[in-house]
């Protein structure tokens, strides 16, 4: 019993859309949902073209894909699979083959479906567990037939074979879809310890976050929901409904003890991440449980942060490499913004540093996903701005970053008075005597000439 | 009603490496005068470490200020235990459950909290709520963009987690936010007495049920510190609260023990408190003080059937004084009494291991060696004669409360208790039996007598009894 897998008509629509010049295959991602009983396929989009130095879209005659085309499609496959919210997921590939090379077409689909999957869970902070679907969908497509053969591998298991699945074209309407959001207020403290590596530090610390957020309680709508039970029960599928949505708070649970003694590190740097992040995230229409919906989100709120952290600190590293110097300070991380496809009701996100603007989103956006946004439908309004938290307003703000303004901050009131007063009768005192003493040996000096 | 509210909140602190003593030691070699240099280094020194020492306890107060302003935040939840509650106290009490108000009864909070694993709480103690706090990071009242913040300063990075711990009885006005505070302002002030350079000890909350108080009194104390060093602190508090300073009630074994907290060690505490005091006209009940554990035959994976009950009496007993707090080390086993013996030189080294009996003198003996206590010694030359010991019983019992154990024809027994008329000269003694070689069931020891009330006719009228009567060591 295979898998099926149920594709939107945009998506038939695009694939036929696409035109090999002879001898010449187009790969491409395939998006959508994974579900219990069937995948949904909402997206698709070719891999964009690589500047090659050789002539177009050459091919080398080791097979369909040289190593720099696998390594270009997974690093594609990695950009896109950062530009989708929670519930969705790069689902597999597709080949467009001419008839003549249809014989490799399977071995390189599977490479390359091995391939991606490996490169988009690297940095990632979770790890598939055993409710999540492992299955990954290969689509080969004749250029001349049109004719689609879909098979599914197994990623979790390296040695799995090709097994074949159903693949039909359905109209998937994005509004029955609920949806669910939620911002979250990041505060995560790093240290570094003496003689350990920036990026191994920094990982470890995402971590322990991460596995903070894994065992946090989830409540949707403001109560807690059994994890088997539906999101909306008894829902027939009524289209005139307005779409159905969710709204999640996340509660952390407190922490363990850790025994007699305060763990004391002697460190040489301290990195805080701050501020609030807008997380989403989408559900298969047909009867979504509350399990899903949570891991989801979470899923979804680790992506966000991970990926802008890895997105700055390469960043700082370039710029480190071009003599910058290390980065001290506040640096703001890339903003959330979020765009709906045409045809489409899910939107689908992209991140933008600072000193970038709209038209970089849009363009970025039609390289990555073959698809042309304009730019009123990209929305930023559901992140605070750098532009609209400036500096000095933040320093007002009583839970702040503790040493962006350390000589600002007063003593707390709470200070009992007599510690500052030991402290300032100490200084005199000391003062005091190193004062005599160099009086003494002054003294002492003009004496002995 | 019992509201307890419990939870780990981490505490980070970031100390400044200074690099003033580097500078002294160079000034030192500066200076071509010696002794002049070294005068100055000297003071100097000390009056950057002072100034360290001072610095380092503003940074330590400052976290402290910073984790008070946290939970007088929105962003704080209160969750009931095994349920589906969660309230928002600083949030104009939102809760999750939509009958539940700020005006709900604490006594309605118990029927949500689910029965499924834990059967309702019968003892004659009042009913426990546990609630744990829960920090939320959705929905942020004044969201800021994301940054990252780095600073790249050699520094001391402090972490632990507190261990917080708050009890408030239902009738007071104090509302939990402000006993986290207040909780939080007392850590502090433990932190701070106790810090020794970047060596931190975590502050740990106790809970003590003291006579002179209806409420239960919240002591925190550094958990690096054993309960010898602490004894000055604990005669500041006895004073403080008016308490006799000849016995303890701030140890950390003193501690209050809620009843929905199953003993992790699994013996049984004072099963004679599930049973009823005889009806005997005029007589008065003069019980053991305070709590022990049940041992008997059998237990430990012991096979002491036939030979091992006194040393079991034996064991009761030194139960006892760990838990009032006399004792830190553990109940010591069949060979570590023997140990004793053998190292008095009551024994010869080949008793160890044997299975031969002990009496009220090595009981004496051993208690005296392992714990320090002096007991008296009864003797009866008849067991018919034990009736007129009613008084000196009931005054041991008054006085010291300690387990006595007795021993005669061939059996040894704990007596926990008299119920004697002082005009009558009527008796009942409350027995626990050592001879029992069942499972911790209370039912059945009650019910079957293994801890019950006995008349004088228990006892062999004929063979001669030796009591041990341990005596409270006069300590806090």
């Amino acid at each position: 019993m295979g898998r099926t897998y149920v594709a939107d008509d945009t998506v038939q629509k695009y694939l036929s859309s696409l035109h090999t010049a002879g001898g010449v295959c187009i790969t491409g991602l395939l998006i959508g949902q994974l579900s219990l009983q069937r995948d949904y396929v909402l997206l698709s989009t070719k891999t964009p073209h690589r500047d090659s130095d050789g002539p177009g879209e050459g091919h080398s005659s080791s097979g369909l894909l040289d190593d720099a085309d696998l390594e270009w499609a997974t690093e594609h496959a990695k950009q896109v699979s950062q530009m989708l919210p929670g519930g969705m997921s790069v689902l597999g590939v597709f080949l467009i083959v001419p008839p003549e090379l249809s014989k490799e077409a399977p071995s390189t689909l599977r490479r390359l479906v091995f391939a991606i999957e490996k490169h988009i869970s690297k940095g990632r902070l979770w790890d598939l567990t055993e409710e999540d679907i492992t299955e990954r969908v290969t689509l080969q497509i004749c250029s001349k037939t049109k004719k689609a053969l879909c098979r599914s591998f197994d990623i979790k298991d390296p040695k799995s074979s090709a097994k074949p699945a159903d693949w039909k074209y359905q109209p998937v309407s994005s509004s029955s879809w609920p949806l669910v959001t939620c911002t979250v207020a990041l505060d995560l403290q790093i240290s570094l310890p003496l003689k350990s590596l920036d990026d191994i530090c920094i990982k470890e610390g995402l971590r322990s976050w991460a596995n903070r957020i894994k065992a946090a309680v989830c409540l949707i709508n403001g109560k807690l929901v059994a994890d088997e039970s539906e999101l909306v029960p008894g829902q027939k599928k009524n289209p005139k409904m307005g779409k159905q949505k969710f709204q999640v708070q996340v509660l952390l649970q407190t922490l363990e003890d850790m025994g007699s003694s305060a763990v004391t590190q002697c460190c040489r740097s301290f990195i805080s991440i701050r501020g609030a992040v807008h997380c989403r995230a989408y559900l298969q229409p047909n009867k979504p449980r509350a399990k899903h919906a949570v891991e989801a989100i979470r899923k979804d709120l680790m992506n966000t942060v991970s990926c802008r952290v890895n997105m700055l600190m390469e960043d700082l590293l370039m710029n480190e490499f071009n003599d910058q110097g290390v980065m001290t300070g506040v640096q703001p991380l890339p903003h959330r913004v979020f765009v709906a496809l045409p045809a489409s009701d899910f939107r689908l996100c992209d991140y933008v540093f600072p000193d970038e603007s709209i038209a970089d989103v849009a363009e970025r956006l039609h390289e990555m996903l073959d698809s042309r946004v304009t730019e009123e439908s990209i929305d930023s309004s559901l992140e605070p701005t750098h532009a609209k938290t400036p500096m000095s307003s933040r320093t007002a703000d009583p839970i702040q970053h503790s040493r962006a303004s350390k000589q600002h901050i007063e003593a707390p009131k709470d200070i009992k008075k007599s510690n500052m007063q030991q402290y300032y009768t100490g200084l005199l005192l000391a003062a005091g005597i190193a004062f005599l003493a160099m009086a003494a040996s002054l003294i002492f000096i003009t004496r002995l000439q | 009603m019992i509201l307890r509210l419990g939870g780990g909140l981490e505490f980070l602190c970031q100390l400044d490496v200074s690099d003033g003593k580097i500078l002294l030691a160079s000034l030192g070699l500066v200076w071509p005068q010696a002794v002049t240099s070294c005068t100055i280094s000297f003071f100097l020194y000390f009056f950057l470490s002072f100034s360290e020492a001072s610095q380092r306890q503003l940074e330590v107060s400052r976290s402290f200020a910073d984790l008070r302003s946290r939970v007088k935040a929105e962003s704080l939840v209160f969750s009931l235990t095994d349920s589906a509650l969660f309230i928002w106290p600083n949030k104009s009490f939102q809760a999750s459950l939509d009958d539940v108000d700020e005006s709900t009864a604490c006594g309605e909070l118990l029927q949500y909290h689910l029965f499924l694993f834990f059967p309702p709480i019968t003892c004659s103690s009042q009913p426990v709520v546990n609630l744990r706090f829960m920090m939320e990071i959705t929905e942020p009242t004044e969201p800021s963009a994301p940054c990252l913040y780095r600073e790249n300063k050699k520094h001391h990075c402090i972490r632990m987690v507190l261990p917080m711990d708050c009890v408030v009885t239902v009738r007071s006005d104090e509302t939990f936010g402000s006993a986290l505070s207040t909780q939080l302002s007392e850590m502090e002030a433990v932190t701070l007495r106790h810090m020794k350079d970047t060596d931190v000890p975590v502050p740990r909350p106790f809970h003590f049920s003291l006579p002179t108080s209806t409420e239960l009194v919240t002591i925190v104390y550094p958990a690096s510190v054993d309960d010898k060093g602490l004894e000055s602190f604990r005669k500041e508090l006895h004073n403080r609260f008016e308490l006799p300073d000849d016995r303890p009630y701030f140890r950390r074994s003193n501690a209050f023990h809620f009843p929905d907290e199953p003993y992790k060690d699994g013996y049984l505490r004072n099963p004679h408190n599930h049973l009823n005091h005889p009806n005997i006209e005029g007589a008065k009940p003069y019980l053991v003080q305070g709590v022990y554990s049940y041992h008997h035959y059998m237990q430990d994976r012991m096979d002491d059937n036939g030979w091992g009950c006194a040393y079991r009496s034996l064991q009761t007993i030194c139960s006892w004084f760990r838990q009032q707090g006399y004792m830190e080390r553990t109940v010591p086993t069949h060979k570590e009494i023997q140990q004793a013996l053998v190292d008095v030189g009551d024994k010869p080294a080949a008793f160890v291991g044997s299975r031969q009996w002990i009496g009220s003198i090595e009981v004496q003996a051993v208690l005296s060696h392992l714990l320090g206590v002096t007991s008296k010694i009864l003797f009866v030359s008849q067991g018919s004669e034990l009736p007129s010991q009613g008084r000196e019983l009931a005054n041991h019992f008054l006085t010291e409360g300690t387990p006595v154990m007795i021993g005669g024809g061939v059996l040894a027994h704990t007596i926990l208790g008299v119920a004697w008329s002082e005009t009558s000269g009527q008796i009942r003694f409350l027995i626990l039996d050592p001879h029992y070689t069942g499972g911790e069931d209370l039912q059945t020891i009650t019910d079957k007598g293994w801890c019950g009330w006995k008349g004088p006719e228990f006892w062999d009228q004929n063979a001669y009894y030796n009591l041990c009567l341990p005596q409270r060591p006069k300590a806090i």
